[in-house]
């Protein structure tokens, strides 16, 4: 099967901000018994963008989201979505925005499209019903009952019930946690249907390759604190990581018949040489430059490699339990 | 408000639809008590209480319709919203906008359309096999009566909803907490007596026997009960109360 987009003519829902800023969390704070779990967090989530709340489990990512979905109330900091405060305006807020929690059920013996029937009732400009079965890829599946669809087609359910109401922001947390690569691949295609509608997402997962694949910015947050925040690019380079440069060894070099080139790290480890840079084009420069000294013409197999995304993960949770 | 009441009645709407679905579910919530009024019926016929011209299947009649409300009311609503609160399907319907209300407003909405349909049920069939009818100009009264005791038994539903805490004993736990209660309460056996005095006074104190005994008067003509009315009414003050203190939205 291939990722199916779908695409409609209603336009982006209007941007719910003046200033293009859906979710806005300053010095968020949260204790439970005494013991705080969230440890003073900062960050803005974009209208139309996806956003990822990246961490190991334990992190503090489901607390973060039951927060801004007004279900808990913080112990201290300020928190705005859609420009209300959640824990205040529950009602209002879930009016505009949709909620995928990490797991509940669905009623015994009612059907799929009758059940996103009776949800787009709940909202008072709901989506179209054919229109939601498409998006989530469910429309094959609509006079089935509910208990006889599998673990991913239920995920898919609680998209298009969390999409019936038209809402501007949608909270998504871990929505491929437990499933098959297969399930995980169609749930990301109807992830994506979602962000094509100009939705702004918010999802936490302890993937990276679904943050990788999905977000257009993404906040590390470990132990409470957030890391990192930006686009995966932006994380990764922040994360300390360089890039790395790498080319096939000349024989004139490994046989030391001339010299490295000079500022230039570089580690001649057999066939392969290689260097890390913070500064990838004056590196790139020199290297070059050193080549064409020595005649080495264009070098071989150069290639210029991004820091990844996995390693600043991992760098950042070496150590953490999960 | 109008839209509070519109979801509600979609929502009933949607419940009915799925119990009815739910096939052995719904034949067996109406087999039991019909079971039950046709073999234990059968013999009373031709009995009469001791020392009057009462028959038996006069008294006997309204109670199996007070057993029936319990049923409808108590046991499937509280197994009911047992079972979608360890679902998780309350955890969901507060994820949107749908007024608490509108939600319970259905739930309650159906279980008196299932009540209704249970007592009309037992009521129809008691008077066809039995002879046993309500007394004349007694219809408004056995249906104020029957109202009466589903609401009750409803409150006492949903408070007994938040005492159950697995799926699995929802059904067991709701009737288990009842059945014997109904059974010393003479509801299946008119005739019934000889308890000892203290047990007498513990099963005065139930609900059960209350709601039998009004019912029973729509039937028969026996003292007006007046104190049956009041335990009625704290009982459902005492169920609601403590429904809306326990209610979860989660498990």
């Amino acid at each position: 099967m291939t990722d199916t987009r779908v695409t409609f003519e209603r336009p982006p829902a209007p941007a719910p901000a003046a200033d293009g800023t859906a979710v806005h969390v300053r010095g968020l704070r949260m204790s439970f018994g005494g013991t705080e779990v969230l440890h003073g967090l900062n960050f803005e989530v974009r209208c139309g963008e996806v956003f990822c709340l990246l961490g190991p489990n334990g992190a503090g990512k489901t607390t973060t989201l039951e927060i801004l979905e007004g279900f808990r109330v913080p112990s201290g900091g300020r928190v705005r979505v859609l420009g209300l405060d959640p824990a205040a305006q529950p009602a209002r807020l879930r009016e505009r925005a949709g909620i995928v929690l990490q797991e509940c059920g669905f009623p015994r013996r009612v059907r799929v499209a009758e059940l996103i029937d009776l949800w787009r009732s709940y909202y008072p400009n709901p989506r179209p019903l054919g229109e939601l079965l498409d998006v989530v890829e469910l429309a094959e599946a609509r006079n089935t009952q509910v208990r006889r669809l599998s673990g991913g087609q239920r995920r898919r359910l609680d998209f298009a019930l969390a999409l019936s109401g038209d809402p501007e922001l949608i909270f998504l947390d871990e929505p491929t946690t437990g499933f098959d690569p297969e399930a995980r691949r169609r749930c990301w295609a109807a992830i994506e249907n979602l962000r094509g509608f100009g939705k702004t997402i918010l999802l936490t997962t302890h993937y990276l390759d679904e943050a990788e694949r999905l977000a257009d910015r993404i906040a590390i947050l470990r132990a409470g604190r957030i890391e990192l925040v930006g686009t995966t690019h932006e994380v990764a380079v922040r994360g300390g990581l360089a890039t790395r440069i790498s080319f096939t060894t000349p024989s004139a070099l490994r046989r030391g018949h001339i010299p490295p080139p000079d500022g230039i790290d570089l580690t001649i480890s057999g066939p392969e040489s290689v260097c890390h840079t913070a500064h990838v084009a004056m590196t790139l420069r020199l290297l070059l430059a050193w080549a064409t000294e020595h005649r080495l013409g264009d070098l071989d197999g150069l290639a210029v490699t991004a820091p990844r995304l996995e390693d600043t993960y991992l760098q950042l949770t070496s150590g953490d339990p999960g | 408000m109008s839209r509070t009441v519109r979801l509600a009645v979609r929502q009933a709407v949607l419940e009915q639809r799925s119990f009815w679905r739910s096939t052995e579910y719904a034949l067996f919530t109406f087999a039991f008590p019909l079971m039950i009024l046709l073999l234990i019926g059968a013999a009373n016929v031709g009995s009469h209480l001791p020392g009057t011209h009462i028959k038996n299947t006069t008294v006997f009649v309204p109670g199996i319709l007070a057993f029936s409300v319990i049923v409808a009311a108590y046991v499937n609503l509280g197994s009911k919203v047992a079972v979608l609160r360890h679902d998780g399907v309350l955890k969901r319907i507060r994820t949107t906008p749908l007024p608490a209300g509108a939600y319970l407003g259905g739930l309650l909405a159906s279980t008196v359309v299932t009540a209704t349909l249970i007592t009309a049920c037992i009521g129809l069939i008691g008077w066809l096999a039995f002879g046993a009818g309500p007394r004349t100009g007694e219809l408004l009264a056995l249906a104020g009566g029957l109202v009466l005791g589903t609401v009750c038994f409803a409150a006492l539903g949903l408070a007994i909803s938040s005492v159950i805490t697995s799926a699995e004993s929802a059904g067991p736990v709701a009737y288990a907490s009842f059945l014997p209660i109904a059974i010393i309460s003479g509801v299946f056996d008119p005739t019934f007596s000889g308890l000892p005095a203290w047990l007498s006074r513990v099963v005065a104190i139930f609900p059960v026997k209350a709601l039998a005994e009004l019912l029973q008067n729509s039937y028969a003509v026996r003292p007006f009960p007046a104190w049956d009315l009041v335990n009625l009414a704290l009982w459902t003050a005492a169920g609601g109360a403590f429904a809306v203190w326990r209610f979860r939205w989660h498990s």
